[in-house]
């Protein structure tokens, strides 16, 4: 019974190791807002963090998750209040919203690493992720929103640490 | 095709014979009309499990609960609905919530009678019915309020869910109100009728960018769609679709290597007497991953059936022949006599336009988990046409459609593919052959190969100008598969003007336009070979489509030939001349806007760009809306086309929720520029050929253009937002490529290919 850790717990699956790690996530983890879109890694509504990094979690096997933390949309953040949820919010982005787990998990792994992106490393970064209502503007708008967030709270957490 | 269903015409709505109530119930106040379960929900003493049975309920925290009847499938319509409602009933946005309504008649729409969502309809339609309830609402909880205070009604202050009494400083909050108990009030049809309601001016919620309700589920994981429904014992069914899109059937399935599948319960073959499938097979297993396991493991042998050896070519092929036949079709417009008119027009030009199959492809797959409970059938799954889906259901079922009940999801988008029922199939009966839940899930490439797709059309237009150049006669022919006829609801079709029977008009809508052409005539012509090979669905905005694309494109055609500037040509024709008076000159005025908000004619582009107009006044004229859009495009040499800006206009008459329309409209927009560049679906050996998202390209991020949206409120009656773009953006991305290099694309995608063919012309 392989042993994940997913949004900082440690869960045991029943299931075999080549079983995608989506599936597990929803039915047996019922964490459901991961969403299947295609199967095949081409449309990006199943992506998750491992270890940080954004990945299509229809594509990963339970076997390769396995020792590495798990992050699903439910564990980016304690309240869904991460800078790029608030934003998200602000920007009004969803339409239907079935994407949208995945572009914000999708857009949080850039962030991560860098807060200061321009347009065309948004483009670059995001380009895998579809949205069939194509609200793709605002992901722009709501993206370079919480970037700038970030960087205003850790200038204002560096000010406070410096004092 | 769905014979069973045939006498499901939509329930005439009978709402003027019934009373509006506002009363309190035991888990508040309720309000809705009576006959539709409020009365017995008012009469019944604390009821153990009430449900609010109608518009919405004011609980006793103070919290409005409005229940919608349509399907939200990213237009943000629950939400609309409590915008209009709240606005008339005087609440605080932060005290609205939504719900979504089951397939209970009582929450049809008031206007189509059925529950349906499609057409831009819901907001045009609803406005008048959720405002009146909500005033509705507002009086009911001043009376009581004004009795409690002990002042006149008539001197209260309604506002933020607040009842205030300036004189006297007393006031009320509506939970208070409800409380009281105090809140009883029986409305007539007349009543209601006569409620005055407020004026523009006096609208502090409509015309408010609120923040949509849905969005906040719909970015930490919880907003629950149908695909993440989760019951108690329920099991897992993945499809085995044959490799024939229709008419194919099973001829054996061999299980053998399916059941060395751990968790694998039992592979069912349908036997669906809804015709809305053939030859498909659900592998049911305790999860998902094992049931597509197992539907991998299983061999099945087809009789591929009547449609195996169709391409696009041959249904295209029959598309042209059954256009040159002169008995064929019936007649949507006959205007005068254009075939006279021809003979002697000074100038005759013919043209062919042509689109592709499209797939709707939303991001959330097919899928629908049912249940049977008792005698009840549950069916969950998002779902845009309940009343009919419902029946689908229980032809799948062999019950009674009464006995099921459909609980409306979430929608991970819709684009008119949730109008059909395919899904509730295989669910129902593997729910019926295991005897447990089960939940249904297509792959995609199930979605994409089973799709009820936009047919491939073919249309022929012909257009006779007099010596000065002015259009006398257009004749216009198109044949397509017949969407709506496939539903067998005869409300839904329209009858021919030459009487030879109804028509689907959801194949020519858009061709019956606001132009002045004296001598004009549209003509449907069922394509039957697409229909039964390639059943198609209502794709967002339908006809207009296509029509657009083709009366959008020959209009700049005969400016090119008569030496006049294609926006000029428009205006000129939308004369407001007879029936077009007053739709005309809507459309004129947002063509204007868009032109001028463009910078159409006022600059100098370098070679190879070249701006493009349409105008559109989808989706039907009888609830047309008014949309232009001016394409600026650059074409390279190797005919590649890259959109630079797409400046769209659209009349709206009122806006709701004027952030939530420009989501809208720039959606649509994008649609129909992923419609006109990338989307193209094609059938070989009777199948789709496209399975997947690296075969089917829509739009990506990469590929986004700058889009301008501007949105006219000029007071009139709220139209529908959610589809007119689309239809616009094809035809003035073609008119602006032949502006740009000077070839002229008549079929849908435009291709690099058929640019840089076209050029060469």
């Amino acid at each position: 019974m392989p042993n994940l850790n997913i949004n900082g717990r440690n869960m045991s699956v029943e299931a075999a190791s080549d079983t995608p790690l989506l599936w597990v996530i929803r039915e047996q983890l019922q964490m459901t807002g991961t969403k299947f879109g295609c199967g095949a890694g081409l449309c990006g509504a199943c992506t998750v963090h491992l270890n940080g990094e954004a990945v299509r979690s229809c594509q990963t096997s339970v076997a390769d998750a396995v020792g590495k933390k798990i992050t699903t949309i439910e564990g980016l953040s304690a309240k869904g209040d991460h800078p790029l949820q608030k934003a998200w919010v602000a920007e009004q982005v969803p339409q239907c919203g079935y994407c949208q787990s995945g572009q914000i998990m999708q857009a949080a792994a850039l962030l991560s690493k860098n807060t200061n992106p321009t347009k065309e490393e948004v483009v670059a970064h995001m380009d895998g992720n579809l949205c069939r209502c194509m609200t793709y503007s605002r992901i722009q708008k709501a993206i370079m929103r919480a970037a700038s967030d970030m960087r205003t709270a850790s200038a204002t957490g560096s000010e406070r640490r410096a004092t | 095709m769905n014979k069973h269903v045939k006498n499901l015409a939509p329930e005439t709505s009978d709402l003027s014979r019934r009373s509006f109530l506002v009363g309190t119930a035991a888990t508040g106040l309720v309000l809705g009309y009576a006959a539709s379960g409020i009365d017995q929900a008012l009469a019944a003493p604390a009821p153990a499990n009430f449900e609010p049975s109608v518009w919405y309920s004011i609980a006793p925290d103070g919290l409005v609960t409005v229940t919608c009847g349509k399907a939200d499938m990213g237009q943000h319509v629950a939400s609309t609905m409590a915008q209009i409602v709240a606005e008339e009933l005087g609440a605080n946005w932060k005290d609205m919530r939504v719900q979504l309504a089951s397939n209970d008649p009582k929450f049809n729409d008031p206007v189509l009678g059925a529950q349906i969502t499609g057409g831009s309809w819901s907001t045009m339609m609803n406005f008048d019915a959720m405002s009146r309830a909500g005033a509705a609402g507002r009086i009911a909880l001043s009376e009581a309020a004004a009795a409690s205070m002990g002042v006149p009604a008539s001197e209260l202050v309604v506002r933020a869910s607040t009842i205030s009494h300036p004189k006297s400083k007393k006031s009320m909050s509506f939970a208070e109100v409800v409380k009281s108990g105090k809140a009883t009030k029986t409305f007539t049809a007349d009543d209601l009728k006569a409620i005055k309601l407020k004026t523009a001016d006096q609208y502090t919620m409509i015309g408010v960018s609120v923040p949509q309700l849905d969005i906040p589920l719909k970015v930490n994981g919880t907003a629950k769609y149908g695909i993440d429904v989760m019951l108690p014992g329920m099991v897992y069914g993945a499809l085995v679709t044959p490799p024939v899109r229709y008419g194919a059937t099973v001829k054996s399935v061999d299980d053998s290597a399916a059941k060395k599948v751990p968790g694998f319960i039992k592979a069912v073959t349908l036997d669906d007497k809804t015709t809305t499938t053939t030859g498909w097979v659900v592998a049911v297993a305790n999860t998902y991953a094992n049931a597509k396991k197992a539907a991998a493991a299983l061999k099945i042998a087809y009789d591929g059936g009547p449609n195996a050896k169709l391409s696009s070519e041959s249904l295209l092929t029959e598309a042209k022949r059954l256009q040159g036949l002169s008995d064929s079709g019936q007649f949507f417009v006959k205007d005068g006599d254009p075939n006279a008119a021809f003979g002697s027009a000074a100038k005759v030009l013919e043209a062919e336009y042509t689109t592709n199959i499209n797939i709707h492809a939303p991001m959330e797959p097919m899928n629908a988990t049912a249940e049977f409970k008792g005698d009840i059938l549950h069916i969950y799954s998002g779902n845009q046409f309940a009343t009919r889906s419902g029946a689908i259901a229980a032809g799948a079922a062999g019950i009674d459609p009464k006995f099921v009940v459909m609980h409306q999801m979430w929608l991970g988008g819709g684009f008119g593919r949730r109008l059909d029922a395919d899904m509730m199939v295989p669910a129902v009966q593997a729910a019926k052959a295991t005897g447990k839940p089960v939940k249904v899930i297509y792959t995609r490439e199930n979605d994409m190969t089973m799709d009820f797709s936009r047919p491939l059309t073919y249309q022929k237009v012909k257009a006779g100008m007099d010596g000065d150049g002015k259009i006398v006669a257009l004749s216009h022919d198109v044949v397509s598969a017949w969407p709506t006829a496939r539903w067998g609801i005869p409300d839904f079709l329209t009858p021919s003007v030459d009487k030879k029977g109804p028509l689907d008009s959801f194949t020519v809508n858009g061709a019956d336009f606001f132009y002045t052409v004296p001598n004009h005539y549209v003509r449907a012509i069922k394509n039957e070979m697409a229909h039964n090979a390639t059943p198609s669905g209502q794709l967002r905005s339908v006809a207009p489509g296509w029509t657009f694309w083709a009366v959008e494109s020959m209009i700049d055609e005969i400016a090119h030939a008569t030496g006049k500037d294609p926006a000029q040509l428009r205006i000129s024709l939308l004369d407001g001349k007879g029936k077009n008076d007053g739709g005309a000159q809507r459309l004129r005025n947002t063509l204007l806007a868009a032109m001028g908000l463009a910078g159409y004619g006022t600059k100098q582009l370098p070679k190879g760009e070249g701006m493009g107009v349409a105008c559109v006044s989808s989706q039907e004229r009888a609830t047309a809306s008014w949309t232009a859009c001016v394409a600026h495009v650059a074409v390279a040499p190797s005919g590649e086309v890259t959109v630079k800006k797409l400046t769209v206009a659209t009349d709206v008459g009122t806006q709701v929720n004027p952030d939530g329309i420009r989501a809208q409209v720039e959606g649509a927009a994008l649609w129909g520029m992923s419609l006109a560049l990338f989307e193209k679906a094609t059938l070989k050996d009777g199948g789709i050929e496209q399975t997947n998202f690296d075969s089917y390209t829509p739009l990506r991020m990469s590929q986004l253009p700058e889009v301008a949206v501007n949105v006219i409120a000029n007071g009139e009656k709220a139209t529908g937002v959610g589809e007119p773009a689309v239809t616009v953006v094809a035809p003035a991305i073609g008119n602006a490529v032949f502006n740009a290099v000077g070839a002229r694309v008549r079929g849908l995608p435009i291709t690099a290919e058929a640019v840089k063919a076209a050029m060469k012309a």
